[in-house]
């Protein structure tokens, strides 16, 4: 309970820090808006109308109060440029960014943990070392460059090109995979080099301790102490980690999708930046931040479920 | 006191002349221990020099376009190819190095060193300020980092400047909440309370006492981050937020060439390999640096931070 308020806190920080720097720091929006020719060769009186319009001409104070009411009421807002509101652009392409998370994440656990757990049995052994170099790659590789070779590549040889519209998941799975896929992988491979370093430092740590002594001395077979014993107790921090991680995936995937040529809501966010559409930002970063917040707060009440040892109060 | 006095030059040579040759023997151990770090370290260096002297390095201008070879493939006029307008890929990699690198370390630098000192104000004061400095630096690590700079540099506009600061920005609170834990630990020392009660001023404990504790974690934080920094910077000018074009840097030349409908593969290539180059050599010699300088930094006592809060 505690960590929710704290988390509501920190959200409320997040959002007058987000207010601030995009409304109190470039001075004026109207030259953000329409550049500053535009802005030079407009009448005053038109200036003065426009800013009413959009509601940019009340106090900060009365745009921030606003804003947050809006978001209460389920309005984000519109694009300066394009028709169609924040909240259409979010349900549009937010599913297929999920998607690309979600992916991620599981193809982070799904190569990082087999690898780290064989690091862990063998260390200082061939596999070992070629998981750790291949790991040490990977976390340097940039994302947006693999996916870029990726793209190039599938390209130069078999003449493939993902789709470029949006295909949602229900419509048609096959071709919904193949947008998604790419992203996807490219940057669960790069958090599952951190897993496999984690879940790998871990279980050597926990296989050193007592327990996992007795469970040997028991004359357990080394993969049953491993699994059963030693891997519960090493997978709390790699957890942990994965939240954080989180962040890296988030940030992430806002470069792989345009390196994917992708129309998911990172695109709209590189676009909207592009073009100082500052609603749009304002509205997007926000959703950026709650959810790598709010996973993060799931992540330590799950870790407190977990493990018994550890309560919030 | 004769046999002081007669003592004293030799410890002065000691320290004096065969100073290089002790650093020699250290750095040769060092490299014995981690060959890695060391093989990190010195392609760190070379990436430095190559920066450093770019003008003398580069065989054309990064600039000059040549409109009768545009889009070559490597040959032997330019080794990596030219691009859309003729300009010679090799020459513009090795421009991109001197941004890249003056952008990745000033942020850094910038970043760290404030983040540290607010760091050890926080550990030192604690009180009212330190709860306060933790909400705002969990507010500043509710964003993705590369969010957060895009925001940032999006705000105070594009340019040399802005990408710096919007890293550095970024770079703060890694900062402030390790150097707070150092500082925490360092403020119960008995040679702090010694100063506390000859009547030190705070500001005056921690300047002599409490920030020469911070130099070695400082220095560990500062190298792990030039490889997160390079990234961000190269990923902002991939998204075309970074330093502007003409200016060569490698994110830049990356967005350049996704332009194109059928990318040239030298293009797309070469940049991304030097960020990659760089960013692992960095990241080794971080490695390094962590494990010989502070094992209060090893994986373990950072994996507790994250988890942190057991109670």
């Amino acid at each position: 309970m505690r960590r929710a308020i704290y988390a509501a806190v920190t959200l409320l920080g997040v959002s007058i820090s987000i207010f601030v720097i995009l409304r109190v720091l470039p001075g004026d929006p109207l030259v953000a808006i329409l550049g500053v020719e535009g802005h030079a060769q407009m009448r005053p009186a038109d200036r003065v109308r426009i800013m009413a319009d959009l509601g940019l001409s009340d106090p900060l104070p009365v745009q921030y109060l606003r804003w947050l009411g809006d978001i209460a009421a389920g309005r984000l807002g519109k694009s300066f440029f394009r028709g169609d509101t924040v909240a259409e652009q979010i349900l549009h392409r937010g599913p297929i960014s999920a998607e690309i998370a979600v992916l991620a994440l599981i193809v982070s656990w799904l190569v990082g943990l087999p690898v780290g757990i064989l690091s862990a049995f063998k260390p200082n052994s061939v596999p070992d070392g070629v998981a750790r170099a291949l790991s040490v790659l990977f976390i340097a590789v940039p994302g947006f460059w693999l996916g870029m070779l990726i793209v190039l590549a599938l390209l130069f040889w078999f003449g493939y090109k993902a789709p470029i519209v949006i295909v949602p998941l229900w419509q048609s799975p096959w071709e919904n995979l193949q947008i998604v896929l790419g992203p996807g992988v490219v940057l669960g491979l790069a958090q599952g080099a951190y897993i496999a370093r984690m879940s790998r430092s871990c279980l050597l740590e926990v296989i050193s301790e007592d327990f996992v002594r007795t469970a040997r001395a028991k004359g357990l077979r080394e993969g049953f102490v491993v699994m059963r014993h030693a891997l519960p107790n090493a997978l709390l921090p790699v957890i942990t980690i994965s939240g954080v991680l989180l962040g890296f995936v988030l940030g992430g995937s806002v470069a792989v999708e345009q390196a994917f040529g992708v129309p998911g809501l990172g695109r709209a966010l590189v676009t909207a930046v592009i073009e100082r559409d500052i609603i749009v930002v304002q509205n997007l970063v926000l959703l950026y931040a709650v959810i790598f917040v709010v996973v993060n707060v799931l992540v330590d009440l799950s870790y407190a479920w977990l493990d018994p040892r550890i309560r919030y109060s | 006191m004769p046999a002081i006095t007669a003592a004293e030059p030799r410890i002065a040579t000691a320290r004096g002349e065969p100073a290089l040759k002790t650093l020699l023997t250290e750095l040769v151990r060092f490299s014995r221990r981690n060959t890695l770090a060391a093989i990190g370290g010195f392609v760190g260096l070379c990436i430095v020099f190559v920066a450093l002297a770019a003008p003398l390095l580069a065989p054309r201008d990064p600039l000059k376009a040549d409109f009768r070879r545009m889009n070559k493939p490597p040959d032997a006029q330019s080794l990596l190819g030219t691009d859309q307008v003729g300009r010679d890929t090799l020459s513009r990699v090795i421009y991109g190095a001197r941004t890249s690198l003056f952008v990745a370390f000033s942020a850094v630098i910038l970043g760290t060193t404030v983040g540290s000192l607010w760091g050890v104000a926080c550990g030192y004061l604690r009180g009212r300020f330190d709860l306060v400095s933790q909400r705002i630096m969990e507010i500043m690590q509710a964003f993705p980092d590369l969010i957060l700079a895009m925001a940032i540099s999006m705000a105070i506009g594009t340019g040399l400047q802005a990408v710096i600061f919007a890293i550095a920005i970024t770079r703060i609170p890694f900062g402030g909440r390790v150097i707070r834990s150092v500082a925490l630990t360092v403020r119960e020392m008995p040679y702090v309370e010694a100063g506390r009660a000859s009547g030190g001023s705070a500001a005056r404990i921690m300047a002599i006492h409490v920030l020469p504790q911070c130099v070695a974690p400082y220095l560990v934080l500062a190298s792990t981050h030039l490889g997160v920094a390079i990234v961000i910077e190269a990923a902002l000018g991939f998204l075309g937020v970074g330093v502007p074009p003409p200016t060569p840097t490698w994110g830049n030349m990356l967005a350049d060439s996704i332009t194109a409908l059928v990318p040239p593969w030298w293009l797309a290539f070469f940049p991304g390999l030097a960020i990659t180059v760089t960013v692992l050599a960095f990241n080794l010699l971080g490695d390094g640096i962590r494990d010989v300088l502070d094992p209060r930094l090893s994986p373990a006592f950072l994996r507790m931070m994250a988890g942190g809060k057991r109670e």
